[in-house]
């Protein structure tokens, strides 16, 4: 079921200024529009935040830096959207797409990340990195023949105002959702058994094994969640913007490039970086294109690489 | 046989394939494009194999020659021939900046892979954005190297020159890596890949040595970049692509044997005849296909056909030497 309404890409930001594109003076921008911007870049900073979230879980626990992640998005609002096709409701539906992923999720570590954690050292690190790249290629390969087209999720949400300014209520939602998620995920690393456990694992692995806990049931634990919120990422994502095959790898290279600026160990950082980035790009690409936007994006990450490689060692 | 009688043999296999099936563009596209692959995977054999520097922007830096030389030809209204040096220089200049900065840093494997990735993707994207340059995402029609008018002169297709062209060319690089790496060089990066500290420490320049080979690697993918555009006759930032081009080479190099002289052309040989097998049975799952096997080569056989082929070779004759009498 492909979209009508035209493209609409993940630069939010561009519908709500108007048919075209970037503003010629930007004095012009009226405050309302302004906010609606910020509310649009929030949503998007926050759907960054839960894919390097993603990303930096499973590399923190594992050493596997999961190339998969982007496409994970993309298969939870597929199978969402195709759930809606055969008559589910859209939550009913969005469910069975997060579940789906959590599905594929212990799939892969039942099997290839079994194989992949029987390396050490920077081995692993370089087998994971392919192992997961390659299941990216081979799933949106499954993927892109019963889903050759853009899908959103059939809402409609429409726009709220406030005051002068026309936020659209999709990205109030996104932020509602990812926000909720972000914490939940703060609260069961602080407070829950499981949370401790890994949040062990992650500090010291040795350490973690003379407490009892066991790190290979907490990393496929970890990594099913991560999973479950990489699909949940993408269905926040699909609520205001269309999401196809092809938008698999740009969301991992989004998350690779959070998780790089936030510190891949780091699940407060990941999450800052990923509403810092998706703020500065979304208000970039409003105010001097979506070129120089992502450009931009780049260039942080490769400083960021360059000013501290320790983030990743 | 010698290390240069193999390459030898090797390049003129190569050269005699074209006479089994004669007059089939199709044909001398595929082969044309296999030997693409396997030039770019001989570079990457360089940067990878045997400076550890997992380079993930060989699309990028075939674009940036690509770039050079079809805009540089097209402004100065002369031949790409003419331009094919600045197209290795620009490129290579490039590859050995970033492995400069990686190796000063000392950045592993992992950080270069990262690094070079994110640089693949900013590369594209400018080849997209600088649209008044390049002609954004359409890109523009390119036949400054003169391959039909040479072909008509000949008497054969464009593509077969360009073919010959080529495989002369992965001659020379396959001759330049065997004498590379019976060098200074190549004890110098087999001491860097065996222990960096220690190679530093017995006064070993890493940094001068990995930008060294990075450079090298990239003007030669900057060059086979501007043949790359020759077979395609068109210039288009989805041609350098991340999944279309770094992904194939690197399950080229490995399947074939990394650090392995002849790795790159058997791994090409094996992965486009998959290809062109896939293309006959099932059409449109070959990348499915494709990311299987990324797994499954790096799971499980990443020792490579030509070095696993030598092994068996070694332990038969192992057997046969003891079976005679001594």
């Amino acid at each position: 079921m492909p979209a009508s309404g035209g493209v609409r890409t993940h630069r939010m930001a561009l519908l709500l200024a108007g048919d075209g594109g970037p503003p010629a003076v930007v004095a012009a921008v009226d405050p309302g529009q302004l906010l609606a911007v910020a509310v649009d870049a929030v949503a998007f900073g926050l759907f960054l935040a839960l894919l390097g979230v993603g990303i930096t879980l499973v590399f923190g626990l594992g050493d596997v830096l999961n190339l998969a992640v982007g496409t994970f998005a993309v298969a939870g609002v597929l199978v969402a959207v195709a759930l809606v096709d055969l008559g589910v409701g859209v939550a009913p539906a969005a469910v069975g797409g997060v579940l789906a992923v959590a599905a594929l999720g212990v799939a892969v570590d039942r099997t290839l990340l079994s194989l992949v954690y029987r390396s050490e050292g920077q081995e692993r690190v370089l087998l994971g990195i392919f192992v997961t790249l390659g299941l990216a290629i081979a799933v949106d390969g499954l993927l892109v023949k019963p889903f050759p087209g853009s899908y959103t999720l059939p809402v409609e949400f429409g726009v709220v105002r406030v005051g002068p300014a026309p936020l659209a209520a999709a990205s109030l939602a996104t932020i509602a959702i990812a926000s909720v998620v972000l914490l939940g995920l703060v609260l069961f690393l602080r407070h829950t058994y499981l949370g401790r456990a890994a949040r062990t694992v992650f500090q010291d692995e040795t350490g973690a094994v003379l407490v009892g806990v066991e790190p290979r049931r907490v990393r496929s634990l970890v990594f099913v969640l991560s999973a479950a919120v990489a699909g949940i990422a993408g269905l926040a994502y699909a609520a205001g913007a269309t999401v196809g095959v092809a938008s698999g790898f740009e969301f991992t290279t989004f998350a690779v490039i959070v998780s790089v600026v936030g510190g891949v160990r780091s699940v407060p950082g990941a999450a800052a970086a990923g509403l810092l980035l998706g703020v500065v790009v979304q208000f970039a690409s409003f105010l001097v294109g979506t070129f120089v936007a992502e450009m931009l994006l780049f260039v942080v990450a490769v400083a960021a690489l360059l000013a501290r490689p320790e983030v990743l060692g | 046989m010698s290390s240069y009688r193999r390459v030898g043999v090797a390049t003129g296999a190569l050269a005699a394939v074209p006479l089994l099936v004669t007059g089939s563009s199709s044909f001398e596209r595929t082969l044309a494009g296999l030997v693409v692959f396997a030039l770019l995977a001989t570079a990457l054999n360089v940067a990878f194999g045997a400076t550890d520097q997992l380079f993930l922007f060989t699309g990028a830096l075939a674009g940036v020659g690509a770039y050079t030389a079809s805009l540089s030809a097209a402004a100065l209204g002369v031949s790409a021939w003419l331009t094919l040096p600045l197209a290795a220089l620009v490129a290579g200049a490039t590859a050995g900046l970033v492995s400069w900065v990686a190796a000063r840093r000392e950045f592993t494997a992992v950080l270069v892979a990262i690094l070079t990735l994110n640089l693949q993707l900013a590369l594209t994207e400018l080849f997209v954005g600088a649209s008044g340059l390049t002609g954004g995402s359409t890109g523009y029609p390119f036949e400054a190297l003169g391959l039909a008018a040479a072909g008509d002169a000949l008497g054969v297709s464009g593509t077969l020159v360009l073919y010959y062209l080529l495989v002369a060319l992965l001659g020379l690089s396959l001759a330049g890596y065997v004498r590379l790496l019976d060098s200074r060089h190549g004890l110098a990066f087999a001491a860097i890949r065996a222990d960096e500290t220690a190679a530093r420490a017995a006064g070993i320049d890493v940094v001068r040595y990995r930008t060294a080979a990075g450079a090298l690697a990239g003007a030669l993918v900057g060059v086979v970049g501007v043949g790359y555009i020759g077979l395609e006759s068109y210039v288009a930032p989805s041609l350098f692509a991340f999944l279309r081009v770094d992904v194939l080479v690197l399950v080229v190099l490995v399947l074939g044997g990394l650090r392995s002289t002849l790795g790159p052309v058997v791994g090409a040989v094996v992965v486009v005849t998959l290809e062109e097998l896939l293309r006959l049975l099932i059409t449109g799952y070959d990348t499915v296909v494709f990311g299987a096997l990324l797994i499954v080569v790096f799971l499980y056989f990443r020792q490579g056909i030509v070095p696993a082929a030598e092994a068996a070779l070694a332990r038969w004759r192992e057997s046969g030497d003891a079976e005679e009498p001594a």
